[in-house]
This record gives structure tokens, sequence and C-alpha cells, in this order.
């Protein structure tokens, strides 16, 4: 009888298990879910969002927290102001990357690097959400409770050696980021949850600066 | 990622390195009867702690920023990584006193001059325990003499609070590079920084609590 009992709680553990786990999307979700998204991602012209970044590498105790503000501006004015531990800001604009740590201001020119062009196209497509470049990536859709879940493989070489996945978590009313984790090639990622996004805004260009 | 503009010209730097030899160390330190026979480091030793660092390396004028994580494994070893602050890694070492081995390196930094010199600061940084052969004082600090291979480790305890100050890494002739430590508890150092004098590196660490 008791091991009947424990049989019965443990389909009931293995089914609460499976709902919550991931479920592929079916070819109908997908077309929907990628028009809900660039619905909302078309319409986005400023964008600022407070974030939280967890660093977890496999050896550490705990993950390493920082937190900040993200800006961006149309089309391509882009701001990662991290505040908490420490102030450093960094800026991507007209081709060039602004820094500001702690006071200290640097610029570096990066030119027409093929690479840095390519990585600012996928941090503003991974907050507004509009990466779904089946060139650039092998895609995979997930439902969760709540949530979609869009998982991107770089095909580029050069990109796969930074980047091995990209997963980022829409929230399902809003189509809207609210996580995105990047994976490293080993089992190590970068995972930031946006949080208090706002959009379109009135944001001054003068707020692209270090 | 957006750093690897920054990492081609530090790395041109660091290739463009030409070894000055200039001057030798005049040791202004009075000899003195030896107190110890070692010296156990107190920072860089509990294995629970994640030390993680907010890091500047400059090399020739030029910067590079990101965090510094330090974790011992176990008994003998540490595991060091190196990422942007967007969390990138960009170096992945483990090391202990006889071995080295780099994990992973982003291929811009994959340099040997540039990993052999981090090799010798980040094994001076960690190392626990010093033997010590002579003993020598100046107006601040006592100073100890370990020697390290063909050179020498010069350990500086201040008279004041008897906090390790500094460790200078030294050829038989002049100074190589010099670990400087503030702490406030003599158990965990908040602010490091390791200067070489024969190049102009610098590397600064200042511990930052996650919270």
């Amino acid at each position: 009888m008791q091991t009947k009992i424990y049989q019965f709680l443990f389909l009931i553990l293995c089914s609460l298990n499976v709902s919550a786990q991931e479920q592929k999307m079916t070819a109908a979700e997908i077309s929907q879910f990628k028009e809900d998204v660039n619905v909302v991602a078309k319409k986005i012209k400023t964008l600022s969002t407070d974030f939280v970044q967890y660093k977890h590498l496999d050896f550490l105790s705990k993950d390493i927290e920082t937190s900040g503000k993200m800006v961006f501006k149309e089309p391509a004015l882009l701001q990662w102001q991290y505040k908490k531990p420490y102030n450093y800001s960094i800026t991507f604009k007209n081709g060039k990357i602004l820094i500001n740590d702690e006071g200290k201001k640097s610029a570096v020119d990066i030119g027409d690097s093929k690479i840095f062009a390519r990585i600012n196209k996928l941090i503003v497509g991974s907050v507004s959400g509009n990466m779904f470049d089946d060139k650039e990536f092998t895609i995979s859709y997930f439902k969760l409770k709540g949530q979609n879940l869009a998982k991107f493989i770089p095909k580029d070489a050069t990109l796969k050696k930074y980047i091995k996945q990209i997963e980022l978590t829409f929230d399902k009313e809003e189509a809207t980021v609210v996580q995105v984790k990047l994976l490293e090639s080993s089992e190590d990622y970068t995972r930031i949850v946006l949080k208090n996004k706002v959009i379109n805004a009135k944001i001054d260009d003068s707020v692209f600066t270090n | 990622m957006q750093k690897s503009t920054i990492q081609f010209l530090l790395i041109n730097c660091f290739l463009a390195i030409v070894l000055i030899s200039c001057g030798s160390v005049s040791k202004n330190y009075t000899p003195k009867k030896l107190d110890k026979t070692s010296y156990t480091v107190p920072y860089f030793t509990d294995s629970k702690t994640d030390y993680v660092y907010k890091t500047n390396i400059s090399v020739y004028g030029n910067e590079l920023t990101g965090i510094f994580i330090a974790k011992k494994i176990n008994d003998t070893t540490h595991r060091i990584v190196f990422t942007t602050e967007f969390g990138n890694k960009l170096m992945d070492f483990e090391i202990s006193e006889n071995d080295f081995k780099v994990n992973s390196i982003v291929s811009e930094l994959d340099r040997k001059i540039l990993i052999n010199t981090l090799r010798e600061d980040f094994r001076l940084l960690l190392k626990k325990e010093y033997l010590i052969q002579e003993q020598f004082e100046n107006e601040s600090a006592d100073i100890y003499k370990s020697a390290d291979g063909k050179r020498d480790n010069f350990i500086f305890i201040s008279k004041k609070d008897q906090k390790l100050e500094k460790i200078v890494h030294a050829s038989k002739t002049k100074e190589k590079f010099t670990l400087f430590f503030n702490s406030e508890n003599d158990i965990f150092a908040e602010k490091i920084q390791i200067i070489h004098q024969n190049i102009k590196l610098k590397i600064e660490l200042n511990y930052f609590k996650t919270e």
C-alpha cells in the first residue's frame, strides 16, 4: 500500500516537473510569437530599463551580481550603466565605444569592425527582442509558464567562440524581453534580468556620452 | 566582446615591449637578526570565499578593465578568471606554486609574453608560504628576504600594525615587480596593486562586495 502511495506521489512529482519544463512550440505558435514580438519591437523608438546581471561561474560559491540601467535609442545609440557595486558605463555611439570607469573617461574608435557591428546588433536585438535572423542563428522556440523562450545558436565561427548560445525569455502578454542569458563555450553563463522597462519615453541624445 | 579592439591595442603594446635593463637596486635596508624562518600570507587562503575584484590593467598607457576572480579550489591550487564587465570570460587559469594551466583565453590575449607575465604576477599574489633567509628593516617596516629560484622576494611588514604591506620581487641586481596590499583586517586585502618596474604594466584590484 505504502509503495503505491509513493509511486503515486512520484508520478505527481514527475508530471509537475514536466509542466514546469520547456515545451517546444508548434510551427503555428512560432509564427504567431515572432509576429507578436516584431510588432512590439518595431514600435520601440526608445527603451530604458533597470537590469541585474548575474555572472555564473561553476566554481564560485555564488553568482557575481552587478546592476544598473540600460538605455537605447533608435537607430543605434546604446548605453549600459553599471551603478552597483561600482560605477561603470559603456556607450555605443557612431562607431565609437565611450567608457566611463569611476569617472575615468576613455573612447575607442571601433571604425567598421565587422565583429563589433554584429555584436552591437546582437545587444540591441536581444533587448528589443528583434533578432530572429535565420541567417545568423539556428533558432529554437519554447513555451514556459506565462513566458516564451527563444534559443539562438550563432552560425558564425568567430561569434561562436565568445557565445555558445543566447537565450531570450519573453513575457507572453507584452512580447518583450525579460531575461537575456549568454552562455559561454563552457557551462558558465551571464544572466541579465530586465525590469522596470519604459518604452518610448523621451530620451535626449546627450544621455549617450561618457 | 566590445573589448576586442582594446585588447588588440594592448596586445600590440605587449608585443612591442622591449625589456630595458637599467640601474640597480640599492638596498638601503639595515640588516637585523632573524626573528622568524617562515611567513604565511593571510590573503586568498579561504576556500569558501570568492575573491572578486574590479580590475584595471594599464599597459603602456592603454587601459583594460574588467572583473578579476580568484578562488582557492584545493590545498595547492587557485582558479583565476578575468572577465569583462559584461561577464565574458577573457582568461581562465589554474595556478599553484609549481603548476600552471590555461583553461581558456580569448585569442586576442593568447600571447606567450602576456601569459608568462601574468603567470608570474599571480603566482606571487597567491603564494601562501615564504621561507625566510635574511631579515632587514627600514624606518617603517620589517623586511624579510625569501629566495625564489634565481630571484628573491622581499616581504615588507609594517612596524606600526604588523600588516603585510608589499612584496618586492627582484633579481640579484634590480626590482622586477612589486605587490602592494591594503587591508583593513589583515585577513582580506581590499586593494592590491601589481606594479612592474621594468615594463609599463600596472594591475590594480579593488575588492567589491556583491550584495
